[in-house]
């Protein structure tokens, strides 16, 4: 599998949390030449509408730095439109803007040379019980992603899910309902921009969502990163914390033939700044990946095709660690 | 009856790591907003945001006749102590924090009370190795010692919390934050009891309550509740009906019944006032509902322990 490494630029200027702000604002172009000083990455993931503001500038940093546009990633959880919801709002203002941030992004994407606009519909849920009529949201959720999907089918609409924040409840909080919104939408250029962290974080294995993503041909886009499986969206480094985990994704995503990218999507909150925290995680990705090929893929495609395999399992998985250390039993 | 007081940071800017809900307020409009907040009698002020003027707020306390529940020693800044205050691995940071918390402390006198408040959330840690817990917890019972030495009247209280924004708290649970109370061996040192910190720690609220009581450390409480998953800082009883209720009963039991709620909820999308007036009423109609309690029969019911009859008493009383 060839590793495609692109940075979603998200973190790449002034950071803000609940509590504490960190990590200075920076123009475009400053940010272009940070990601340009990370070695492997080849691409760029940019937000729309804030980056897009001047899209002549952005064509020449591309050019400049020698960066592929991997994604546009549309804003719906700005607060002055999406207060109470965006896709799925009551308000038909609001699902109008959306959409047509969606639409004008898709028809960027098709003129700056990607197929892939993604959003993470994070204004789309709800704290309280009887906060929402549930069944008008989905409706209106389902209409707006078919409508805006609808705009061209060149261009692949990636929805990327997260079980929670800034709601207790994001109405595309998994996997499961990722798929179902593909299906009810009926298009082929609907899938999942698909965030490791997300699939932690809402108790899923990766390995597991990306195959069931893959086999519905809805596995468009990637965002890598890791957390301590506790539901907060942490944005470590990938392998961080779960790294037999992140062994199977990567093992999964070979077999499934993913030619796509990987994104970073790294949080530089304690690390100096996101060249060293995108630098660690294609490392991370990198090592991870080459660790599979030392314990051969054709091996494990073999082992894990047979019942009650665990421990020649791990037997097998930890060997491939320190190689020269041989244990003799007995 | 405890009287009931809002932090003042959850009356100006909200945001949080997505949207911005709303822009941060001046400290005379944070407290117009309170005052239009109906059953609010009090105010936890955070330190050092609402300090910059003492006499300007003294003032605007007086002119609202708000009393003061605590000071927040805010130990979290932008811009410094990034890397932990009181566990900080530089000791100038270190003594820089606790000079500046004895100051608050002298603030809280001044303004008669006698409870300082801090939420120890910067001291943590997000990936294995990443600090050295050993010398994390030697730099704690240093720092805070330090601070309760400078005023043994004013109690200072911690408030425990799972996470956020680290991936683990060093104090996290009610069970941590009484066994670093009692390492530390200061009678002034105990727990800000956060009712949404103890539900996302996985604690049975009103058993958080007892232990911490117990040992001498359950000093202040804060009002909020949430699905259980995350800190959401929602309204009272909005997921956690029983438990709320268990709590108050408990904490009446305990003699924390002539003290301050303070109220951490964050309003989000929601309207200010409006949200907080719907919190102080909720409190006050799961404390209608405690009331409805038979103490003798509760009792009774829980030497028994049969749960096929107590929570049908309990919903018998609505």
């Amino acid at each position: 599998m060839q590793l495609n490494f692109t940075a979603n630029t998200g973190f790449f200027g002034a950071q803000r949390n609940r509590f504490v702000q960190f990590q200075p604002d920076r123009t475009l172009e400053e940010v272009f030449a940070l990601v340009a000083q990370i070695d492997g990455m080849t691409g760029i993931e940019l937000k729309y509408p804030a980056a897009f503001a001047d899209v002549r500038l952005v064509q020449q940093l591309l050019q400049e730095h020698n960066l592929t546009l991997s994604a546009i990633n549309v804003d719906t959880k700005d607060a002055r439109h999406f207060r109470h919801g965006a896709l799925s709002a009551r308000s038909a203002a609001s699902r109008q803007e959306a959409v047509t941030r969606l639409r004008e992004a898709m028809d960027l994407a098709a003129e700056l040379g990607t197929t892939i606009v993604t959003t993470c519909p994070l204004a789309d849920g709800y704290d309280y019980p009887f906060q929402v009529d549930h069944a008008t949201a989905w409706g209106h959720f389902i209409e707006s992603v078919r409508a805006a999907a609808a705009h061209r089918s060149d261009i692949q609409l990636c929805l990327e899910y997260q079980p929670h924040e800034p709601h207790s409840h994001i109405l595309l909080n998994n996997v499961g309902k990722l798929l179902y919104v593909c299906a009810e939408v009926g298009l082929p250029n609907v899938g999942a921009n698909f965030d490791i962290g997300h699939s932690f974080a809402a108790q899923e294995n990766p390995a597991e969502a990306a195959a069931l993503l893959a086999r519905a041909n809805r596995l468009f886009y990637i965002h890598t990163n890791d957390n301590t499986g506790d539901g907060g969206d942490w944005d470590m480094i990938s392998g961080a914390v779960h790294f037999w985990h992140w062994l199977e994704l990567l093992y999964t995503l070979d077999q499934a033939g993913y030619t796509g990218w990987l994104g970073g999507d790294i949080a530089p909150k304690h690390i100096p700044g996101p060249v060293d925290a995108y630098q660690s995680n294609i490392r991370m990705i990198q090592r991870m990946y080459q660790l599979l090929m030392r314990i051969g893929m054709d091996k494990i495609t073999e082992m894990i095709r047979q019942d009650g395999n665990p421990a020649a399992a791990f037997e097998t998985l930890s060997a491939s660690l320190l190689p020269e250390w041989d244990v003799q039993p007995g | 009856m405890n009287k009931l007081a809002i932090i003042t940071a959850f009356l100006g800017g909200l945001h949080n790591r997505y949207m911005v809900y709303q822009d941060n307020v001046p400290l005379a409009e944070k407290m117009a907003r309170a005052a239009r907040i109906e059953g609010v009698e009090g105010l936890e002020l955070c330190y050092p945001a609402d300090f910059d003027d003492p006499a300007e707020l003294k003032r605007l306390l007086q002119q609202h006749n708000f009393g003061v529940s605590g000071v927040n020693f805010r130990s979290r800044r932008s811009g410094k102590w990034w890397r932990g205050s009181f566990v900080s691995e530089q000791a100038s940071e270190r003594q820089e924090v606790v000079n500046d918390l004895k100051r608050a402390m002298d603030f809280a006198a001044e303004f008669g009370t006698d409870r300082v408040t801090t939420c120890p959330l910067n001291e943590g840690a997000d990936t294995p190795f990443e600090m050295d817990y050993i010398r994390g917890y030697d730099y704690a019972l240093e720092t805070f010692s330090a601070a309760c030495a400078h005023n043994r009247d004013v109690r200072l209280c911690i408030e425990y919390k799972k996470n956020d924004p680290m991936a683990r708290c060093l104090v996290g649970t009610a069970g941590e934050t009484a066994a670093f109370c009692m390492l530390t061996g200061a009678d002034n040192l105990g727990a800000t009891f956060d009712i949404g910190h103890a539900l996302i720690a996985e604690e049975r609220p009103a058993q958080s309550a007892v232990l911490l009581h117990k040992a001498n450390r359950l000093f202040y409480v804060h009002l909020n509740d949430n699905d259980g998953r995350w800190d959401w800082d929602m309204l009272p009883g909005a997921y956690h009906l029983w438990e709320f209720v268990e709590t108050f009963y408990t904490l009446r039991k305990l003699g924390y019944d002539d003290d301050w709620y303070a109220y951490d909820i964050f309003s989000k999308e929601l309207d200010t006032v409006e949200n907080l007036t719907a919190g102080m009423r909720l409190t006050r109609k799961l404390e209608a509902i405690t009331d409805r309690i038979d103490c003798d029969t509760m009792e009774a019911l829980m030497t028994e322990r049969n749960s096929s009859r107590t929570i049908p008493y309990l919903y018998s009383l609505l």
